[in-house]
């Protein structure tokens, strides 16, 4: 026998399990399931922290992106915010109905965005389970995950709308007409 | 005079949707070497459109136009362009200066097209700008310019590759009276210099101040006559 | 004057300008860093392998070396062979095991290579000198730190440790007579290394005459693959692999790496281009009624699209820069990342800055985003002129 397996009651009862079994002068060594999992998986932890990296620096780049064309696109509507602002409507609706939009970009791209990533996530699957010859998964796209890009994604889009509207609403009507 | 300009049997059509609808019904006239014409008529009479083809940016559907001795009504596209830069001026209502630049390097732009390098480029801006009473202004963009300061910088452009023929439209349309009054004042300047003017306007001082008044409704000519000393037509 | 044109337009609209310069320049930045990824791995580690100048690598039949524990036996008739050879310069046998040290807190265990110090391509050293006495023992940073240990002290180190007597099997005592730094090991593994006949003694009878890995310098101009060749025929019961063959291999293990650097390079190149393509297309639509004042000036259109594309093309080149210094630096954390990969050698990169191929991927997301503003600006100074002023004109 190379190696047995303890199950206990409880926590308590697994401290005391280990100081027992390396107490005794049997020569083994008496280690937690959890230490065990840890330690072999620590491969799959740096995996993990670079994955994460590279999704916060996608994050960031996606901000700026978000942020440049939400500029872009308002300020093509420029002379429709200045015959609005013209008619009377006031900065505030202006901004509201920005910022509606935005948010409606947001929420319909990162809904095509789950889309490919589930699609993507799946593929990866495929691949790797077919390459490596293991049944683990490589990919998991969770309702958590789901839900902060959406979130995520509604948040930026929402902050550079509103940042596009307000430098459009800021400046006087009839400059926005070229006058 | 010799004809500088010569249109014959002028047609332009414009589809709309379904609809054919004449801007132009075959309009014929010259413009002699020196001429002051003022093409006047209600709104939709057709007048900016043959302001357009005069200007080599638009093509007849029909008829022909002559300047200076060129047929100009089906020049291939980099043909008519070049045209454009070196044979006509075209002044806007709107002006249609670059806001990105100053008003000596608006005038600087046809300049460079034509090929002409740094040095000698900003003299003759400058020369323009001086002409049309602007020399202080060089270094200023339009936003910061008025109307009236704009509209004397698309002159000045318009000149820049001494043209044949300047063509304006609506000059004076959106300034008040005593820039227009200016405006007026200048362009019977650059005639007496000896510009080919054809302006199209509803402005009465305008007009009155050319030597002859062309007067177009529905797409034809309905008169076309000098314009007496006085003024009157 | 397009130069003075393209410019003015750009710093008018400082705000779009800017964020259009950040975006490219992280879409460049990311690129850049999958390129760096993608080939990294391979050269760093080719770099690594040939360091000591060892063209070949000798392990035991069906391996990689140190990948098992199996090891060749009879290999001084091996080693004997291969250094009679013409092509063969040097041959750097290797054995690899274990060094289990009591200490007062227990017993520190720490990886041990046998070698013979006149040919050893296994360490640099950095205090002292080589384990050359059957006694002496040369030992790392991480494992003097683990001791308490300096040069100059002793140390009673078993090759066995047996768990049922809880005690040391091939006990010896050895000095440490050198500071050494071992080339494939990693960042923190605890390293010893003694002469090669000091370890088969201490592991017992089972070891002699064995090696896990002979490392071989061949001579300059010789043919690496014939030579590896040659080799395979005359030892059978061996696997020679050349540095290319290793290479491969890691590459195969590590070819996650490389198709998420080519998908996410993919995908920075097309976003760049996306980014500019859209603020080009927006710039010029905005720009229409300008466009057609221009033609009618009588500015050609060649000219209009040559001035949007300098603008295009400022654009990138000052986000390229910028890109390179945002990539260096991302690279930079990311690799310290993936350098704690747990038997990494210490000295593998996985981002490498090759020149050729980063001047060859910012030179692409140039050219992508300058020719990004070709169709736009065609487009926009091809439309009627009349037509264009009149409608820009109303509205």
């Amino acid at each position: 026998m190379d190696r047995f397996a303890i199950a206990t009651r409880s926590p308590r009862a697994t401290a005391d399990a280990i100081a027992r079994i390396n107490d005794a002068a049997y020569g083994f060594r008496a280690h937690r399931s959890t230490d065990i999992a840890v330690e072999t998986s620590t491969t799959f932890a740096v995996v993990s922290r670079f994955h994460r990296a590279i999704g916060v620096i996608t994050i960031v780049a996606s901000a700026i992106f978000l942020l440049c064309i939400m500029l872009l696109k308002v300020e093509e509507r420029r002379r429709d915010v200045a015959a609005m602002r013209l008619m009377g409507i006031s900065a505030r609706t202006v901004v509201r109905s920005v910022v509606l939009e935005a948010a409606a970009i947001a929420v319909l791209g990162s809904a095509v965005g789950v889309g490919v990533g589930a699609l993507a996530s799946a593929l990866v699957n495929r691949h790797y389970q077919a390459v490596y010859r293991t049944p683990l998964r490589f990919s998991i796209v969770t309702g958590d995950i789901v839900l902060l890009a959406v979130a995520l994604s509604l948040a930026l889009g929402i902050v550079a709308g509103w940042l596009a509207a307000r430098r459009l609403v800021r400046t006087p009507p009839l400059a926005l007409f070229g006058r | 005079m010799s004809a500088l300009v010569v249109v014959r049997d002028l047609v332009r059509e414009y589809r709309m949707g379904e609809e054919l609808v004449p801007a132009l019904r075959g309009v014929s006239f010259d413009v002699g070497e020196g001429d002051y014409v003022a093409i006047v008529g209600p709104s939709g009479c057709g007048k900016s459109t043959l302001l357009n083809l005069l200007g080599v940016i638009d093509r007849p559907t029909a008829g022909t136009v002559s300047i200076a001795g060129e047929r100009v009504d089906r020049l291939p596209d980099s043909r008519a362009t070049d045209f454009r830069l070196r044979r006509i001026g075209f002044v806007f209502q709107r002006f249609y200066l670059m806001q990105a630049l100053t008003a000596r390097e608006n005038i600087e732009l046809p300049l460079a097209e034509a090929g002409m390098s740094g040095a000698p480029r900003r003299q003759r801006a400058r020369a323009l700008l001086d002409y049309v009473g602007l020399a202080r202004r060089e270094g200023h963009r339009p936003s910061q310019l008025s109307g009236g300061e704009q509209q004397r910088v698309a002159i000045a452009r318009a000149l820049a590759n001494k043209p044949k023929l300047l063509l304006a439209d609506e000059p004076t349309g959106e300034l008040d009276a005593r820039t227009g009054a200016e405006m007026i004042a200048l362009f019977r300047r650059l005639n007496a210099d000896g510009t080919t003017i054809v302006v199209v306007t509803h402005d009465e001082e305008l007009a009155r101040a050319a030597k002859r008044v062309i007067h177009m409704r529905d797409g034809t000519i309905v008169y076309d006559e000098p314009v007496r000393a006085s003024g009157d037509r | 004057m397009l130069f003075t044109l393209a410019i003015a337009s750009l710093v008018r609209h400082r705000a779009r300008t800017l964020l259009a310069v950040l975006g490219v320049a992280v879409s460049a930045g990311m690129l850049l860093d999958m390129v760096m990824l993608s080939s990294g791995m391979r050269e760093s580690f080719r770099s690594l392998l040939l360091s000591q100048g060892f063209q070949l690598r000798i392990a035991p039949k069906g391996t990689l070396p140190f990948d098992t524990e199996a090891t060749i036996r009879d290999a001084d008739s091996l080693v004997a062979m291969l250094r009679a050879r013409p092509e063969v310069v040097k041959v750097s046998p290797v054995l690899g095991g274990q060094l289990h040290i009591p200490t007062g807190r227990g017993a520190v265990t720490s990886a041990a290579l046998g070698i013979e110090p006149a040919v050893q391509g296994d360490y640099e050293l950095v205090e002292g000198r080589p384990p050359a006495a059957p006694d002496e023992l040369a030992a790392n940073d991480a494992l003097l730190a683990a001791l308490g240990r300096r040069v100059g002290d002793t140390v009673t180190a078993g090759a066995g440790y047996d768990a049922q007597l809880r005690g040391l099997s091939g006990a010896r005592t050895l000095w440490i007579v050198g500071r050494v730094r071992f080339v494939y090991f990693a960042a923190d593994q605890r390293g010893a290394a003694l002469p090669l006949a000091t370890l088969r003694a201490m592991q017992g009878a089972d070891a002699a005459g064995r090696i896990s890995l002979a490392m071989v310098r061949l001579r300059d101009g010789t043919n690496v693959d014939s030579a590896r060749a040659t080799i395979e025929r005359l030892a059978p019961r061996v696997t020679v692999i050349s540095t290319a063959d290793a290479i491969r291999q890691v590459d195969e293990r590590l070819s996650y790496f490389r198709q998420l650097a080519v998908i996410l390079g993919a995908v920075s190149l097309v976003v760049g281009f996306l980014l500019v393509t859209t603020l080009m297309t927006v710039s010029v639509n905005e720009r229409i009624g300008e466009i057609a004042v221009m033609r009618a000036l009588g500015v050609r259109r060649e000219r209009i699209v040559a001035q949007i594309v300098l603008e295009a093309g400022a654009i990138m080149l000052v986000a390229a820069p910028l890109g390179l210094v945002l990539g260096l630096v991302t690279a930079r954390y990311l690799n310290s990342i993936l350098a704690s990969f747990p038997g990494l050698p210490e000295r593998i990169d996985f981002f490498l800055f090759q020149p050729s191929s980063a001047w060859t991927a910012l030179g692409l997301l140039v050219l992508c985003g300058v020719l990004s503003g070709v169709y736009p600006s065609w487009r926009s100074a091809s439309l009627g002129i009349a037509t264009t002023l009149r409608e820009d004109a109303v509205g």
